[in-house]
C-alpha cells in the first residue's frame, strides 16, 4: 500500500514539473494531420493521400512548382522532349543524385520504379491509365529513360509528377531488389532531402534531413515529423502550446486561430464539393432534365458558403468543374453559367417535368478527409431540397459504404458527394476520364454518348488548341444537361505556428510543399 | 411434512419483495432529488409535442449559432439558442430527451429480459446447458460494445434500431451472469426441493419463485445501466456510430457541438447538461436502490 | 487446484473459440476492403488480382480455417490496409493501451479509496451522498466531451499539461483521468458496500472491542478485506476501460488498441478486426482466469462450486 502510494506520488510529481514544451529555436518541424489515409509508405500501394509525407523522403521523375506547374527544378528531369508523333518521351537525368543507401539514381531505377507503379500489385490513382498507355520503357543511357507509349500523347510528364499521384516516384532498384517489398514497405528509402527514421502506426511518422539535398540545399530542420491527430480540438491545443507547426483545421476554426494571431495558409478552391446521383438514370426523377436543373436551383450556395463554411468557400456551377484548369483550357464560366437561388422555379421546373407532387430521394451523408463538415452539409442540401417538395431520406454511411454502393450501382438516383481535389488541365482529364466516361467504368456518373466521343479523343490529341477545345465543350456539356450538383469550391485552412517563417503552401493536391520551409538555399 | 396437501405457491419464501422493502430509516429517505429529474424529463419526454416550442428538425442556416436569450445576441425565438444549422437548441434538448430516454430504457429492457431468461435457464438446468449458454455469455461480455456498435454502423447504418440492438446484444450477458449466480444459491435453498418434490413444472419454478427472488437484482442493475446506455450512445454519436442526425439525440447533439466549445458553447452544453443531470439521477436511483433493495450485490 | 485451473481454462478457451466465429462472420458484414484500397479507376480485373493477391478469393470456410490455424501460432495475417503483419500492429499498440490502462486504474483508485471509506464510515450523511455523486459524476458525462474540455482548458488554454502523445509522462495524466473517472462510480461502490459488510461483521465488531484505534479498524481490517471485491472485476473493469479507450484515444491520439479497432473496422480490415477482438478477449479471459484461481487458492470451498 505505502508503496503503490510513493510510487503514485513520484508519477504525479514528475508530471507537473514537465511545463508546456519550448518551441524556442527548435531544429525540428511537426505536422499533425487529422488524417494520414493509408499509413502505407511505399509509394504503389498508397495512392495519393500519404504524399504529404512520401513527397519529402522521395524525388519525382518531374519536379513541380509550388502552384503544380511540371517544372525543370524540382524533379530528377532536367529535361524532357518528346519525339515528332508524341509517342516517344525522353527524359534527361540530374546526374549526382544519390539515394539515402549512397548508390546513385540512374535510367535503371526510373524504369524499375515505372514499371513497379504500373504493375499488378500497385494501387495509386493512375496505375490503370498508365499501363494501358505505356508501351515500352528504354534506358538508352545511364541518364536517359525514353517512354514509348502506345497512342501519341501529352500527358506522361504531369502523370509523372509531383502534381498527381505517386507513380513517379523514384525508387532504389537495387535496394528493393536485394531487401524485397515487404522490408522496404517498413523501411522506405529514397532520394529525397528527408530520410525515413520510424513509423508508429495510428501515431506518427519521423524522418530526418540528409546533410543536403540538390532540391533545398542543406535542411533548416533536423527533424520533420507527421503526427495523426484526428480531433480538432486537440490539433489546435498542440498548435497553442507549441507542440506541432502546422495542423490541417476546420473552416470554423479560422476566425478564432487569427484573433489569437496564428498564421492561417489557406489553400484558396482547394477542391470543389460537387454531388451527383448515382446511375443508371433509367426509371428516375432525375432521368429528366428539367428535375436536375430544378434540384440546382433549389440551393442557396451562397448562403451555404456563409454559413456551413464559415464564409471559406465560393459557390460553384459546373460539375466538376476545376478551376485550376479553367485558364490553361480557356474556358469561362460566364454570368448566364450561375445558377441562382429560385426555389420557385425550381418547383415550377418539378411540376413541369411531372413531380409536382414531389418524389423521394436518398442522400447519402458522410464525412471526408477535409470536410468535417460532410454531414452538416448533407443535411443543410437535404433541408434545401425539402423546400422545394423532395422528399429527402438522409442515410447516414462511410465513405466506402457509400462507394460501395455508387460503383455496385445498387441504389440508383440517390445522391452522394465529394470534395474533388483542384488540378490543372491535365489532372481535370484525368478526374473527368473516371467519372464522366461511360465505357467501363463503375465510377461514372454521367453517362452522355457526346461526352464519351469528346473525352476519348483528348489523350490521343496532341494540339493543345484543339484539346482545350474539346474540354471546354466537356465542361458547357457538363453544365447544360446539369449532370451533378456542384455546390462551392472549398478553401482549406492550415493553422501554423507563429514562429514558422515564410512559407507558400502551395497547390499542388495531397503535398505541402514544406521544401520552401525547409530550404536553405 | 405435509408434502402432498401442500399447493408450491404457499412455500414462497419470504424475499423482501419491492413493496416490503426495509422501513425507511436513515440513510433510507427516498431520493427525492433523483426522483424529481427522472419524473421532470420523463414528462417533457411524452409531452415533447406539447412543449417543444419548435420544429426540432427545423434549419434556418441564417439564425445558426444564434446564442441563448440572455446573451445581448441572444432572441427569445430561440431560448437556447441554435446550432450550427439554425435549428432552434430548445427544441431539440426537449425531443432529444424522448429520443436519449427511449434509446436507454428500450436497450435495457430488451438486455434484461434476454440476460435474465438464459440466466434463469442457465440455473435451473445447470449441467450442460448451463456450461454451453455461460460459455456464449461470457463470449459476449469480452466483446467490446462499441466495436460491435461499429461494425454494425458499418455494415448496415447507423439508426436508432441498430444502436439499441447492438448495445442489448452484448449487456444482457451481465444480467445473465447475475441472475445465474443468484438462481444457483436459490436452487439450494429448501422452498425449491419442496416445490420440485410436490411436483411444480418447471416453468412454474422458474417463473413463480425463481424470477421474483432475482427481481430486486434485476430492478437495481436496469436503474444503474440505463444512465450507462445513454452514455454508450453519446460515445457511438462521437464515433459516427450512434443515433444519427437530423434525429435529436443528446449524444449526437454532444457529438456535432463538442468543435465549437469555445465559439459556440452552448451547442454542446445544454444537451450536455441534459445527459448529465438524467444519467447522474438514475445513477443515484440505482445506487439508493441497491442500498434499500440489495445490499450485497457486487456490480459496477 | 490443477483440476480447477484446468477446468477453467478450457471454459475461456471455448469462449474464445465461439468468439472467433463471430468476429469472423462479423468483420465480414462490414463490406468490401477494395473500397479503400484500390483507386477509382480500377478495373474488374484489378479487383480480381487484388483479392487474390490478399486471399480474399478463397471461400469463407478456408479463410475461417486459416485464420484460426494461424491464430493459434499467433500469426494473424497481414494487415489489409497497412500491407502488414498483424501481430506487428498490435506489437505497437498493446503496450500504449496497457499502460494507459494501468494508469487509469491507479487514478481511479485513487479517487475511489477515499471516496468509498468516506462514504461507508459516515453512511447515510451528506458526505456519503456528496462522495457518491462526486463518483458518479465521472460516469455521467461522455467521456470524449470531458476530455475535449480538459484540452481545451488544461491544455490549450492553460498550458499546464500536454494535449496528445504518449512519449512522456506528463501526458498520461489528461487521458488517464478522463478514462479513470469514468470507472470511479462503479469502484466506489464496491468498496463502499464491502466497506458496510465488513465494518458490520463479527471480527471487526471484536477489534473495536478489543480497544483497537477506529482509524486503524477502518483502514486496515476493513479495508483489506473490501478490496477482494474490487479484485473479483478487474477483468470488467479492464474490458470497460478497453471499450472506453476508443474514445479517448480518438481524443488524445493515443495509438492503442481501441483507435486501432476503430481504424480497422473504418477499412474493413478483416484480419485485425479479429485480431484486435481476440487479443482484448483474451486479455479480459486471462485477468478472469487468473482472478479465480487466486480465490480457488485463498478459498478451497470455491473449487467445487463450479
Amino acid at each position: 500500500m505505502k508503496t503503490t502510494l510513493a510510487l503514485v506520488a513520484a508519477l504525479l510529481s514528475l508530471t507537473l514539473v514537465t511545463g508546456p514544451a519550448g518551441a524556442q529555436g527548435k531544429p525540428e518541424l511537426t505536422v499533425a494531420l487529422s488524417s494520414f489515409s493509408t499509413e502505407v509508405l511505399d509509394p504503389v500501394l498508397g495512392g495519393h493521400i500519404v504524399k504529404y509525407y512520401l513527397s519529402l523522403m522521395f524525388d519525382y521523375l518531374v519536379g513541380v512548382t509550388p502552384d503544380g506547374q511540371p517544372s525543370k527544378d524540382g524533379g530528377l528531369a532536367t529535361r524532357w522532349e518528346p519525339s515528332q508523333d508524341h509517342r516517344r518521351w525522353t527524359f534527361h537525368l540530374r546526374r549526382g543524385v544519390k539515394f539515402h543507401t549512397g548508390e546513385e539514381v540512374t535510367a535503371e531505377d526510373v524504369k524499375f520504379s515505372l514499371q513497379r507503379a504500373i504493375g499488378k500489385r500497385s494501387t495509386t490513382g493512375y496505375a490503370g491509365p498508365l499501363r494501358t498507355l505505356i508501351q515500352d520503357i528504354e534506358t538508352p543511357a545511364p541518364d536517359r529513360v525514353v517512354i514509348v507509349t502506345k497512342e501519341p500523347t501529352l500527358i506522361i510528364p504531369t502523370y509523372l509528377s509531383r502534381s498527381l499521384s505517386t507513380e513517379g516516384m523514384i525508387l532504389p532498384k537495387k535496394y528493393l531488389e536485394a531487401n524485397g517489398d515487404d522490408v522496404f514497405a517498413r523501411k522506405p528509402v529514397g532520394s529525397g532531402p528527408y530520410r525515413f527514421v520510424e513509423q508508429v502506426t495510428g501515431s506518427h511518422i519521423k524522418l530526418t534531413a540528409v546533410d543536403s539535398h540538390w532540391r533545398i540545399g542543406a535542411p533548416k530542420y533536423k527533424t520533420v515529423t507527421f503526427k495523426l491527430v484526428p480531433e480538432e480540438t486537440t490539433r489546435v491545443a498542440l498548435l497553442r502550446r507549441g507542440e506541432v507547426d502546422i495542423a490541417d483545421v476546420s473552416r470554423d476554426r479560422v476566425a478564432e486561430l487569427e484573433r489569437e494571431g496564428f498564421p492561417i495558409h489557406m489553400r484558396r478552391e482547394e477542391a470543389v464539393l460537387t454531388m451527383w446521383w448515382i446511375l443508371p438514370r433509367d426509371n428516375q426523377p432525375t432521368k429528366d432534365k428539367r428535375v436536375r436543373e430544378a434540384l440546382n436551383l433549389a440551393v442557396d450556395r451562397s448562403e451555404l458558403a456563409q454559413s456551413i463554411f464559415a464564409g471559406k468557400a465560393e459557390p460553384a456551377f459546373v460539375p466538376m468543374g476545376l478551376s485550376w484548369s479553367y485558364r490553361d483550357l480557356g474556358f469561362k464560366v460566364t454570368p448566364e453559367m450561375h445558377y441562382p437561388y429560385d426555389p420557385a422555379r425550381a418547383k415550377a421546373l418539378l411540376a413541369e417535368a411531372g413531380y409536382g407532387g414531389g418524389f423521394s430521394m436518398d442522400v447519402y451523408a458522410y464525412q471526408l478527409p477535409g470536410l468535417p463538415e460532410g454531414r452538416a452539409f448533407a443535411e443543410a442540401m437535404a433541408g434545401y431540397w425539402q423546400k422545394i417538395g423532395v422528399k429527402i431520406k438522409l442515410i447516414p454511411v462511410d465513405y466506402p459504404a457509400f462507394r460501395k454502393n455508387w460503383f455496385d450501382r445498387a441504389t440508383p438516383g440517390a445522391v452522394g458527394y465529394y470534395n474533388i481535389a483542384n488540378r490543372d488541365w491535365i489532372g481535370t482529364y484525368a478526374l473527368i476520364e473516371k467519372m464522366a466516361y461511360s465505357k467501363s467504368k463503375a465510377s461514372d456518373v454521367v453517362n452522355d454518348p457526346e461526352i464519351d466521343g469528346m473525352l476519348e479523343q483528348v489523350p490521343r490529341q496532341t494540339d493543345k488548341e484543339k484539346i482545350g477545345v474539346l474540354m471546354r465543350n466537356v465542361y458547357t456539356r457538363l453544365r447544360s444537361e446539369h449532370y451533378g450538383v456542384p455546390v462551392v469550391y472549398l478553401h482549406s485552412p492550415y493553422a501554423a505556428s507563429k514562429k514558422l517563417g515564410k512559407w507558400t503552401i502551395g497547390t499542388v493536391m495531397y503535398d505541402f510543399f514544406i521544401d520552401e520551409l525547409a530550404s536553405s538555399k | 411434512m405435509p408434502a402432498e396437501s401442500t399447493v408450491p405457491d404457499a412455500l414462497a419464501p419470504p424475499f423482501p419483495a419491492l413493496g416490503a422493502a426495509p422501513p425507511l430509516g436513515r440513510g433510507r429517505r427516498l431520493p427525492f432529488l433523483s426522483l424529481t429529474i427522472i419524473g421532470g424529463f420523463v414528462l417533457v419526454a411524452l409531452l415533447a409535442d406539447v412543449l417543444s416550442p419548435a420544429d426540432p428538425e427545423a434549419q434556418s442556416l441564417r439564425a445558426r449559432f444564434t446564442p441563448p436569450v440572455w446573451d445581448a445576441r441572444g432572441t427569445w425565438a430561440h431560448v437556447l439558442g441554435t446550432d450550427r444549422l439554425g435549428r432552434d437548441l430548445l427544441a431539440r434538448v426537449i425531443w432529444g430527451a424522448r429520443v436519449s430516454l427511449m434509446a436507454g430504457v428500450l436497450t435495457v429492457l430488451l438486455a434484461s429480459a434476454f440476460g435474465a431468461a438464459v440466466g434463469l435457464v442457465a440455473g435451473y438446468y445447470r449441467g450442460r446447458v448451463d456450461a454451453a449458454l455461460m460459455r456464449v455469455t461470457d463470449a459476449t461480455m469480452s466483446f467490446p460494445v462499441i466495436l460491435l456498435a461499429l461494425i454494425l454502423a458499418v455494415t448496415v447504418g447507423p439508426s436508432f434500431t441498430n444502436v439499441v440492438i447492438a448495445i442489448a446484444v452484448i449487456l444482457w450477458a451481465r444480467y445473465a451472469r447475475v441472475v445465474r449466480g443468484q438462481v444457483l444459491t436459490l436452487m439450494e435453498l429448501d422452498f425449491i426441493t419442496q416445490a420440485r418434490i410436490a411436483g411444480a413444472s418447471a416453468w412454474r419454478i422458474i417463473t413463480r419463485h425463481l424470477l421474483p427472488n432475482t427481481l430486486n437484482t434485476l430492478v437495481v442493475l436496469i436503474t444503474l445501466q440505463i444512465g450507462y446506455v445513454i452514455i454508450v450512445e453519446a460515445s457511438l454519436s462521437f464515433l459516427g456510430a450512434g443515433i444519427p442526425p437530423p434525429t435529436p439525440a443528446w449524444g449526437s447533439m454532444i457529438a456535432e457541438g463538442r468543435d465549437f466549445v469555445t465559439s459556440a458553447w452552448w451547442v454542446s452544453f445544454f444537451p450536455g447538461l441534459a445527459i448529465l443531470l438524467v444519467v447522474l439521477a438514475f445513477n443515484l436511483l440505482g445506487d439508493w436502490l441497491r442500498d434499500t433493495l440489495d445490499p450485497k450485490l457486487r456490480q459496477l | 487446484m490443477l483440476r480447477f485451473v484446468l477446468a477453467r481454462l478450457v471454459q475461456s478457451l471455448a469462449a474464445l473459440a465461439i468468439l472467433t466465429v463471430v468476429v469472423f462472420v462479423l468483420a465480414r458484414a462490414t463490406g468490401d476492403p477494395l473500397q479503400l484500397i484500390l483507386p477509382m479507376s480500377a478495373s474488374e480485373e484489378d479487383y480480381a488480382n487484388a483479392r487474390q493477391y490478399l486471399g480474399l478469393d478463397r471461400s469463407y470456410v478456408e479463410q475461417y480455417l486459416s485464420f484460426v490455424g494461424k491464430a493459434l501460432t499467433g500469426d494473424f495475417g497481414n494487415s489489409l490496409r497497412a500491407r502488414r503483419p498483424v501481430i506487428e500492429l498490435i506489437r505497437d499498440r498493446l503496450p500504449n493501451s496497457l499502460k494507459l490502462a494501468a494508469f487509469a486504474m491507479t487514478v481511479s483508485l485513487l479517487m475511489a479509496f477515499p471516496l468509498g471509506v468516506l462514504a461507508a464510515v459516515r453512511k447515510g450523511t451528506a458526505i456519503d451522498r456528496a462522495a457518491q455523486v462526486i463518483a458518479v459524476l465521472g460516469q455521467s458525462l461522455p467521456t470524449f466531451w470531458v476530455a475535449i474540455v480538459l484540452i481545451e482548458v488544461v491544455a490549450g488554454r492553460l498550458q499546464w499539461l500536454p494535449a496528445a502523445g504518449s512519449e512522456r509522462l506528463a501526458s498520461y495524466v489528461l487521458p488517464g483521468f478522463t478514462l479513470g473517472w469514468f470507472v470511479v462510480a462503479g469502484m466506489m461502490r464496491l468498496l463502499r458496500s464491502g466497506m458496510l459488510e465488513v465494518l458490520d461483521s463479527e471480527y471487526v465488531k471484536l477489534a473495536r472491542v478489543k480497544g483497537v484505534a477506529e482509524h486503524r479498524v477502518v483502514w486496515l481490517h476493513a479495508l483489506k478485506n473490501a478490496l477482494i471485491p474490487v479484485v473479483t472485476f478487474a477483468g470488467i473493469y479492464f474490458s470497460i476501460l478497453v471499450t472506453t479507450a476508443i474514445v479517448v484515444e480518438t481524443v488524445f491520439a493515443w495509438p492503442g488498441l481501441g483507435r486501432l479497432a476503430y481504424e480497422a473496422i473504418t477499412s474493413r480490415d478483416f484480419p485485425v478486426i479479429q485480431a484486435v477482438v481476440l487479443t482484448t478477449a483474451a486479455i479480459v479471459a486471462l485477468v478472469n482466469l487468473s482472478v479465480d484461481c487466486l480465490y480457488a487458492f485463498i478459498d478451497p470451498r470455491i473449487r467445487y462450486a463450479g
